[in-house]
């Protein structure tokens, strides 16, 4: 393991434990696990030919029983206890190319040789995934230091240090608590007098009334949205040739910080989010949440309208699925899943619940599929009967168009397809209309434009980006062959997936007038169960990974056998029956989190932690962190004195460089102008285009907008300096931070640079700094000649480009 | 380095490798990597660094010049002696266009004469004299199909391989495969034209579930190429430079504290990396170190070719300087800015084959004449071709065609002068040997040593691949 990764990779997944190096090392190693290491290997190297579809020479490797069955040879491909007898063995560890398993590729290592050896003599034990077990009641095992415990969480974490005798750190210091919590909870930086103040709290409850404090601010939203927009893939436009805009998708994105803001019990979050319009108690913020199945990519022009449709239902079950189950479903989409026990018709049994969903919108029509109009419903009965007129009489219009149009040279045909329509209808389309027809186009024109007046007229309305329209009796779902839309194979009933053993719902047909199907209702019910095998544990899960920096499961989208096992699996299973216990509200479960002990260790090295378990398996220490793309934007505004704090409300347009802008086919198509002081609002509020991401974001690892994000990449890369260094945004918070000093009348370089560090890092500068600034500062006015106030603007970019700025410790 | 792309066979799995790729940081990260090796200050098993390819390599960087909008190949190289007379003729053929689906259409007869060119006597159009000189060393491909003939869901499949945004283009998967070798530069450049970028932008070099560290980099032709990097109005090299001493000072204090975080050292080194790319960088735009010859076969001082010449004359030397993957962009924006001839087929593909055809023979005949087209895999196209019929009740102008086009390679281990494939007698239809686009990108991953059927990166529980689960074959007839 070489070093430059070791953090991030410890932020990210590993698939190694600790536990599982120290048994490769030691003579009185544990069992074998089935799941974690033997499974994995068997599909990896054998299952293309002894798979659950293929079984060639008898050996399907697919359940006990069938690996244990005679082959064709009428040998035994595995005799539990009896390695010696097993032709499995003796077939991967044959010297002779031709008997040797497999046929292909490089043979076995003999690590992995030995595993299998191992598993067969300690009986070929077939044990189920861990993740297809339901939870069981966990108690806080017994440790020996019973004075490091705060809470339960403590118990789990110290009993995996003192079997593998590490020492947890010490404790972090307090100016580093104050930083981890508040970045944590909102993203944001504590002001140096708010450090102050909590340094300087002697009182036992100290922490917890900070973090008390934290989580009631309304950046706790902000900074846990973002989390959660990343699983949902949030964007508020479409992607492809047009990209064009999704109306009102902030308005989700605002609902999804106001539901996390009030705490709201992470069920019902699902059950909004998943059939907000079909619940008992249907309300504007439920309408709201279901804009979950609009902010997807949409073709507007699919080449193959039937391949389009399937790829956005794919898109929905792919994302619910991983969402809310951490299940990868997407390899059943084509065939059944080769690892996790996911038959094709289990994916299309998703599929079907869904079936009601209609497309994001129409090409000639992008309103009605997903916008849904708040108000009075005769109100609203009115507006719809004068747009369907408009869109009657429009059409008319452009028919009549069309006539003139197909007269036309074909350049000019060209040009009525293009933005120059107008123009040229204007300039040449009398010409080629005959006078009758000229007077009933002019004619219709006028009706047009009195029915736009009228609609004009409306008193204003309220829309959001919602599951607008349904499809109340959908067409039966067919198992797709080979996951080709275009072959239909036998039908499928909404059904889960069999491996969670549940019993098969039961939907009620929809009524004549229903407006939606009722099937989605039942999967969300179903989901947001506390007896879902999985759904409490991927929530807690993802809330762990975000304090952490990993989760238990280091692949929190994927809990199926080639997702990362749990580090502590005991403790993933408590804290998930911990929530449920809790009326699956988050901010306790934070609560917990933050208060436990191992939550305030320190993340400073230890050589026997960095010798035995450097990727921090075992939780010996805090994982230090970069900071996210979005809270790099935020301190920056921080530290310039010039965050507007502001919550809620729709999206804004940060500047972007002409450079930026043009590689767009038209360039600032799509992107607007903000206020100053919008532009000074937090990175969640920036308008997510999907064809133009803002490069700051980006360069620190914002990710591909398009599909669900478990975990974002830590890269560190040339283009973070360079946009910290010489991009305008950073130039210009540097430049906004120095006014700032300057304002305050710090006079002397040495007070300047105080000053900075003060404003910037929260704390006091150390002697060593005010020498290195002041020395700057001066170099850089006698060397350079720059102005006293463009060099203290020199060292302020310094400032921000500091470690200290961008990671936490 | 290399086991975890090699394997021919292999399913969803996850290992420690792979995941220390995942986080990989791509022209920087690989860069960052070996400057610490070359620092003693990790150990020799770097993720990043360049990798020799998994098998022997044909070519060790692509240039793909991307004619945005679709050239129509009966006009330029897919010869139809049979059109000739047809024009106006209305014709039973089904054909699928933006206009949508049709079974019946007027015949637009190609119009450029075609002569034969090079020992192979291939039938080249006038509208590419230049190029016509080269065919000896150019296996053309006229049996192309794509899966969409939209240009949104084209483009996308061209440079990802999917008709959906989200998904890594073929730079990014060759720098995933390969590493990048210069640490000054990235390895997945992109150079647009001078009128806009392509439809969806971005999307069409992005990374996808890769790190955004293997997106491909615009580079400008001229002055700073790469947004970001040059130094701000006001600052000198030397200023920065003091700049840069006091920030390290700084960092190294803080990271004396926390010895054992590498991420806080390789962001230290970063700095100085991006302060080299200042002068490398912009380095490799000068071309005044250029001769005059060279510029004239470029076309770099004549108006119509200067851009692109131009651009053309950087992928060369981008490529000398190690990049692996260079896409050049003819025609950008909308409507007849590209070749997207809907309305004047002649103006629409007179102006655009003038400005190309001259530098795009250039470049073949510069990397050859310097001994790199052997190692520099040249690829020509477009998202998709051309119907044979009129779009419009008059004029010439031609829909979209992705059931039979035209694209072309060069250098990099192809053959010279054959042609593989064929469309119908018309043009409408890719007819002996079609060939979808993931055969294209086997083809050019196969040439850079990389197995297309084994390039694999785990996502979404599946191992994703370039060319799909499906297994893809290269177009071994082009293969020298």
């Amino acid at each position: 393991m070489n070093r430059l990764f070791s953090t991030s990779a410890a932020l990210l997944a590993v698939a190694l434990t600790a536990a599982s190096v120290i048994a490769q090392d030691d003579a009185d190693a544990p069992a074998v696990d089935f799941a974690r290491d033997v499974k994995p290997l068997l599909a990896r190297r054998c299952f293309a030919c002894h798979g659950p579809e293929t079984g060639e020479g008898g050996l399907r490797l697919t359940s006990r029983a069938e690996a244990l069955a005679e082959l064709d040879s009428g040998m035994l491909a595995i005799v539990p206890g009896d390695p010696d007898e097993s032709e499995l063995l003796a077939r991967v560890s044959s010297d002779d190319e031709f008997m040797r398993m497999p046929p292909e590729g490089e043979p076995l290592t003999p690590e992995e040789i030995q595993t299998l050896r191992r598993w067969i003599a300690e009986g070929a034990d077939w044990k189920q995934h861990w993740a297809w077990l339901p939870r069981q009641p966990q108690t806080p095992p017994a440790v020996q230091r019973d004075d490091w415990v705060a809470n339960p969480i403590d118990a789990f974490i110290l009993a995996k240090l003192e079997a593998a005798e590490l020492e947890p750190a010490s404790d972090a210091q307090r100016r580093t608590l104050i930083r981890r919590a508040y970045y944590d909870l909102t993203g944001l930086p504590p002001t140096r007098q708010q450090v102050e103040q909590f340094v300087g709290d002697d009182a036992p409850d100290a922490w917890s009334r900070l973090v008390d404090k934290l989580l009631e601010s309304p950046h706790y939203g902000e900074r846990w949205a973002r989390h959660w927009l990343d699983v949902v893939r949030y964007a508020e436009t479409n992607s492809f040739e047009r990209d064009g805009a999704k109306p009102n998708a902030w308005k989700y994105r605002d609902y999804v910080i106001r539901s996390l803001n009030a705490d709201k019990p992470y069920d019902q979050f699902v059950r909004e989010q998943l059939a907000g319009d079909e619940l008992d108690n249907v309300t504007r913020d439920s309408i709201i949440a279901t804009g979950y199945y609009r902010i997807g990519i949409w073709d507007d022009e699919p080449a193959d309208p039937t391949q389009s449709r399937a790829d956005e239902q794919d898109d929905i079950v792919s994302t619910t699925s991983q969402a809310f189950l951490g299940l990868t479903v997407g390899c059943a989409r084509c065939h059944d899943h080769k690892i996790d026990p996911i038959p094709q018709a289990d994916y299309y049994g998703l599929v079907a619940f869904f079936a009601d969903v209609t497309s994001y919108a129409e090409r000639g029509d992008q309103q009605t599929n997903n916008q849904w109009s708040f108000g009075d419903p005769e109100e609203l009965q009115r507006r719809k009967k004068l747009q369907r007129r408009e869109a009657r009489i429009s059409r008319e219009k452009t028919s009549m168009e069309e006539v003139g149009i197909r007269r036309m040279e074909a350049a000019d045909q060209r040009r009525s397809e293009t933005a120059e329509r107008q123009t040229l209808l204007e300039e040449k389309l009398a010409a080629f209309l005959n006078p009758s027809e000229l007077e009933l186009y002019e004619e219709t024109v006028r009706r047009l434009q009195a029915v736009h007046d009228e609609i004009a007229g409306l008193p204003p309305l309220e829309s959001a980006l919602a599951l607008a329209k349904c499809e109340p009796h959908p067409e039966p779902t067919h198992v797709m062959e080979r996951g080709n839309p275009h072959v239909p194979g036998e039908v499928v009933e909404p059904h889960f997936p069999q491996l969670f053993e549940a019993p098969a719902p039961t939907i009620a047909a929809a009524p004549a007038e229903a407006r939606s199907a009722g099937r989605r209702r039942v999967l969300a019910e179903w989901i947001a169960s506390p007896d879902n095998l999985l759904t409490a544990r991927v929530i807690v899960n993802r809330v762990w990974q975000h304090h952490f920096g990993r989760g238990i499961v280091r692949s929190p989208n994927n809990f199926g056998e080639m997702g990362d096992p749990p580090t502590h699996p005991e403790l993933l299973d408590w804290l998930a029956q911990w929530l449920v216990d809790h009326q699956w509200r988050l901010k306790p479960l934070h609560r917990l989190i933050m208060t436990s002990h191992a939550y305030r260790m320190s993340s400073a090295g230890s050589e026997r932690g960095l010798a035995i378990d450097p990727d921090n398996d075992l939780f010996w220490r805090f994982n230090m962190r970069r900071l996210s793309a979005e809270e790099v934007r935020d301190s920056l505004l921080a530290a310039s004195q010039t965050l507007n704090r502001d919550v809620y409300g729709p999206s804004f347009y940060p500047k972007l460089s002409e450079e930026v802008l043009a590689t767009q086919s038209n360039p600032g198509s799509g992107w607007g102008e903000s206020a100053p002081e919008d532009r000074a609002r937090r990175s969640v509020y920036i308008h997510v285009k999907r064809s133009l991401l803002d490069p700051l974001l980006t360069a620190f690892d914002l990710p591909d907008v398009d599909l669900s994000c478990e975990a974002r990449f830590v890269t560190t890369q040339p283009q973070q300096s360079m946009a910290l260094l010489n991009g305008a945004f950073a130039i210009e918070q540097a430049s906004r931070l120095a006014d700032e000093i300057l304002a305050m009348e710090a006079v002397s370089p040495a007070e300047q640079v105080a000053a900075s560090v003060q404003l910037a890092l929260a704390r006091d500068a150390t002697p060593e700094e005010v020498d290195s600034g002041v020395k700057l500062i001066n170099t850089l006015q006698t060397k350079h000649n720059l102005s006293p106030e463009q060099a203290l603007a020199q060292w302020c970019g310094v400032v921000l480009n500091l470690n200290e700025f961008l990671y936490l410790d | 380095m290399s086991s975890n792309v090699t394997h021919a066979e292999s399913f969803c799995r996850r290992t420690r490798r792979e995941f220390l790729w995942e986080i990989g940081g791509g022209f920087g990260g690989a860069a960052l990597a070996g400057m610490l090796a070359a620092d003693g200050a990790f150990a020799s098993d770097n993720p990043l660094a360049a990798r020799p390819s998994p098998r022997p390599a044909r070519a060790k960087s692509v240039i793909f010049l991307f004619m945005y909008g679709g050239p129509s190949h009966v006009d330029t190289f897919d010869y139809k002696p049979a059109m000739v007379g047809m024009d106006g003729k209305t014709v039973d053929v089904k054909t699928h266009g933006r206009g949508g689906h049709r079974n019946q259409g007027r015949i637009v007869e190609p119009r450029w004469k075609f002569r034969q060119y090079g020992e192979c006597g291939k039938w080249v159009s006038d509208l590419f004299p230049h190029l016509g000189k080269c065919v000896d060393d150019i296996a053309f491909l006229h049996s192309m199909t794509a899966e969409s003939p939209i240009h949104g869901s084209a483009m996308l499949m061209m440079n990802s391989g999917k008709l959906q945004s989200g998904y890594p283009a073929l730079g990014s998967w060759v720098n995933y495969g390969l590493g990048s070798v210069n640490e000054n530069l990235p390895g997945f450049v992109v150079m647009l034209d001078e009128s806009g970028g392509p439809i969806s932008g971005a999307k069409n070099w992005a990374s996808g579930y890769m790190p955004a560290t293997f997106a491909g980099t615009v580079f400008r032709p001229e002055g700073s190429p790469i947004n970001d990097l040059a130094l701000p109005q006001g600052v000198s090299r030397e200023l920065r430079r003091d700049v840069l001493d006091s920030l390290r000072e700084l960092n190294e204090s803080h990271l004396a504290l926390r010895p054992d975080q590498a991420d806080l050292q390789s962001r230290i080194s970063a700095y100085e990396l991006g302060f080299r790319m200042q002068q490398h960088a912009p380095e490799a735009v000068d071309i005044s170190d250029e001769t005059e010859e060279t510029l004239n076969l470029y076309g770099v001082n004549q108006p119509e070719t200067e851009a692109f010449g131009r651009r053309c004359l950087l992928a060369r030397r981008l490529v000398e300087r190690g990049v692996r993957f260079v896409q050049v962009y003819s025609g950008g924006a909308h409507n007849d800015a590209n070749w997207d001839a809907h309305g004047d087929l002649e103006a629409n593909h007179n102006l655009h084959a003038k400005e190309t055809d001259q530098p795009i023979a250039a470049l073949l005949t510069d990397l050859k004449r310097r001994g790199m087209l052997d190692e520099t895999l040249v690829v020509w196209g477009g998202e998709f071709g051309r119907q044979p019929t009129a779009e419009y009740a008059v004029g010439t102008g031609r829909d979209h065609n992705s059931y039979g086009f035209t694209m072309w390679a060069a250098g990099g281990g192809m053959k010279g002068g054959v042609s593989v494939g064929s469309t119908d007698e018309i043009g409408s239809a890719a007819a002996d040997q079609p060939m979808h686009v993931k055969r294209l990108h086997a083809t050019i991953l196969h040439q850079l040593g990389l197995d297309p059927n084994g390039l694999s990166y785990l996502y979404r529980g599946l191992d994703q691949k370039l060319v799909g689960v499906e297994h893809v074959e290269p177009i071994h007839e082009v293969i020298a």
